[in-house]
């Protein structure tokens, strides 16, 4: 499985490199496969249940190893035969970032998201089950992120590759049965300059 | 253009969803091999406005059977398959889960019968490995304790890692293993004897034993000890045939809004361990049960040893005054005494009730659970009201 992880930030470093010269906007872009895990419990599970994040950020305070910083998201993931959800969030992010090129980051978040069903779903309404369009479900996510990245060159702009353990909470998920569900992504991801 | 793509393909990606399978309504048949004068027992309507409230207010489906001085009486109401709009039968057959803990309690009865045991004897006597050294109190554990929860090993169904990764492969089947690595090196309730308190590991190792000695798989044993002898055709352990032709659909009501969606595939764990995995209809449960009470299937002594009972220190508040024997327990309900068993799997229900005073005799079991039709199938006030409906 490590071998998968080297290709895939081998991958995305060419976008990085390619797109992240001299520009300004910093994007985020990952992939992630999301589970339903007790968080700091497992690393890689399986089956893959695959979901995609882009989003962007601005400084608060810089200084020349680290800085404060906002991001803000919007995922989706699909869990096969329990849910899929579309995600707003917003994170405040801490970023170490070491001499040879190599950044650890923390960042805790809150945000949006709703759910929906990956199967038929069926209503009771008036005595009776019938076959209705999801609605969906309105869901709270906090997160909690660890990120270990790897920025391509000494620029302020430079790209960046990065690995994101993302341990997050669904609230509320089944009231009076699961109250909170725990859940966890781990991201492969690049942030670029726009 | 590439906007317009973009919007299609987000579109795609909500609306990607599994649809239901269509199903044949030809493969919900089933009949009894006798004449079914249900419709004529002079309780009927009683029996039936049962069934029917359940349904009126978000059950799925449930069949349900009574036993009594005016006979057996079988009954259903609401759906076996929403997506494929077929009404629910008594003669479906379900899941019941956990009640496969009293056809494992039996088994190990008529073993220790036929002398291939000692129920006295310490399960780490014929089992080792892993499944003994690292789950705690299971070196010390006797095949009794194991049988009456009364050994303090702990319930790997409650373990959090457990219940996230089954969440996380719905359709994963489980073998005894892998399900008990969720109780190695956890702590124990208590010493053995000193308590008792429910759990499913226990009943996976008196499984694993069953297998070793009878050098067979468990659903083998439980066809040629128990179902075959008795007749029950349409009972069998789920490891023979996880999701048999006929089995009506599971559903979750998993966010408690009555909005089910189907999970007839989604108990994996429960396929081939001897703590669940039971499938049946309301009818042969009730077969099983009244003939085990009456001696057809065990001895009399074995049967005083299952009827022998321990009271946990701790009293359940939500429900009936509870005492543990060997694979069931006795409830005190304002009916006088019953013998019990529960079971349930994800989207399934089942409880049955023996009274001794009377042999009255109650199966009922749903297609449904979770969320806010849990209270209406498995709760104490659910229960209460079927038992204060049908029995005299």
């Amino acid at each position: 499985m490590n071998k998968y992880i080297a290709i895939l930030l081998l991958a995305f470093s060419f976008p990085a490199i390619l797109l992240g010269q001299e520009k300004g906007i910093p994007i985020n872009i990952s992939f992630f496969n999301e589970s339903t895990a007790v968080p700091f419990t497992r690393f890689i599970t399986t089956p893959i249940h695959p979901g995609i994040q882009l989003g962007t950020e601005f400084n608060y305070k810089v200084k020349e190893h680290s800085r404060l910083f906002q991001t803000a998201n919007i995922s989706y993931f699909y869990h096969n035969y329990l849910a899929q959800g579309i995600g707003l969030n917003t994170e405040f992010g801490y970023e170490y970032r070491l001499k040879f090129g190599l950044a650890l980051q923390g960042l805790l978040g809150v945000g949006y998201m709703h759910t929906f069903a990956t199967s038929d779903e069926f209503t009771f309404s008036n005595g009776q089950y019938i076959k209705k369009v999801d609605k969906g479900n309105s869901r709270f996510y906090p997160s909690l992120s660890l990120d270990l990245g790897y920025y391509l060159n000494k620029n302020k702009n430079s790209p960046k590759i990065f690995i994101r353990y993302q341990s997050w909470i669904e609230y509320p998920y089944s009231p009076g049965f699961i109250d909170i569900m725990s859940h966890v992504n781990i991201h492969i991801g690049t942030k670029i300059f726009i | 253009m590439k906007k317009i793509s973009l919007f299609f393909l987000f579109l795609c990606l909500l609306t990607a969803c599994t649809k239901g399978e269509d199903i044949k309504p030809e493969s919900y048949n089933c009949n009894y091999n006798f004449n079914d004068l249900s419709q004529v027992n002079p309780n009927n309507l009683v029996y039936q406005s049962v069934l029917d409230d359940m349904t009126s207010k978000g059950v799925v489906g449930v069949a349900m059977s009574v036993y009594s001085s005016n006979g057996i009486w079988l009954g259903a109401s609401g759906k076996a398959d929403l997506h494929n709009n077929i009404d629910m039968k008594s003669c479906n057959i379900t899941r019941v889960g956990s009640i496969v803990k009293m056809v494992t309690a039996t088994v190990i009865l008529k073993l220790q019968e036929e002398g291939k045991l000692n129920i006295d004897d310490k399960i780490s006597n014929y089992l080792n490995g892993d499944n003994i050294n690292k789950i705690k109190n299971a070196e010390k554990a006797t095949i009794r304790q194991l049988m009456q929860h009364s050994s303090g090993i702990n319930n790997y169904i409650h373990s959090l890692q457990f219940q996230t990764a089954s969440l996380n492969n719905l359709v994963k089947e489980w073998n005894a293993h892998e399900l008990l690595k969720y109780s190695y090196n956890e702590s124990p309730y208590f010493e053995p004897d000193e308590d008792v308190r429910y759990s499913n590991t226990g009943y996976i190792l008196l499984g694993l034993l069953i297998e070793k000695l009878e050098g067979k798989p468990l659903y083998q044993v439980f066809d040629e000890n128990i179902f075959e002898p008795l007749g029950l055709i349409n009972t069998q352990f789920a490891g023979k045939n996880p999701v048999p032709e006929g089995i009506v659909r599971g559903y979750v009501d998993l966010y408690s809004n009555l909005n089910v969606i189907e999970s007839t595939y989604y108990s994996g764990w429960d396929y081939y361990t001897a703590d669940g995995g039971l499938i049946s209809n309301v009818y042969d449960m009730n077969v099983f049960f009244r003939a085990l009470m009456n001696g057809e299937i065990i001895n009399a002594n074995s049967l005083n040893q299952m009827l022998t009972w321990k009271t946990p220190k701790e009293v359940e508040v939500d429900f009936f005054p509870i005492s543990y024997g060997l694979g069931i327990f006795k409830i005190e309900t304002p009916k006088g005494i019953a013998y019990m068993h529960s079971g349930n799997a994800i989207g399934y229900d089942a409880n049955m009730f023996y009274f001794p005073s009377d042999n009255t005799t109650i199966v009922y079991a749903s297609n449904s659970n979770y969320g806010k039709i849990e209270p209406l199938v498995s709760s104490k006030q659910a229960m209460e009201k079927i038992i204060n409906k049908t029995k005299e």
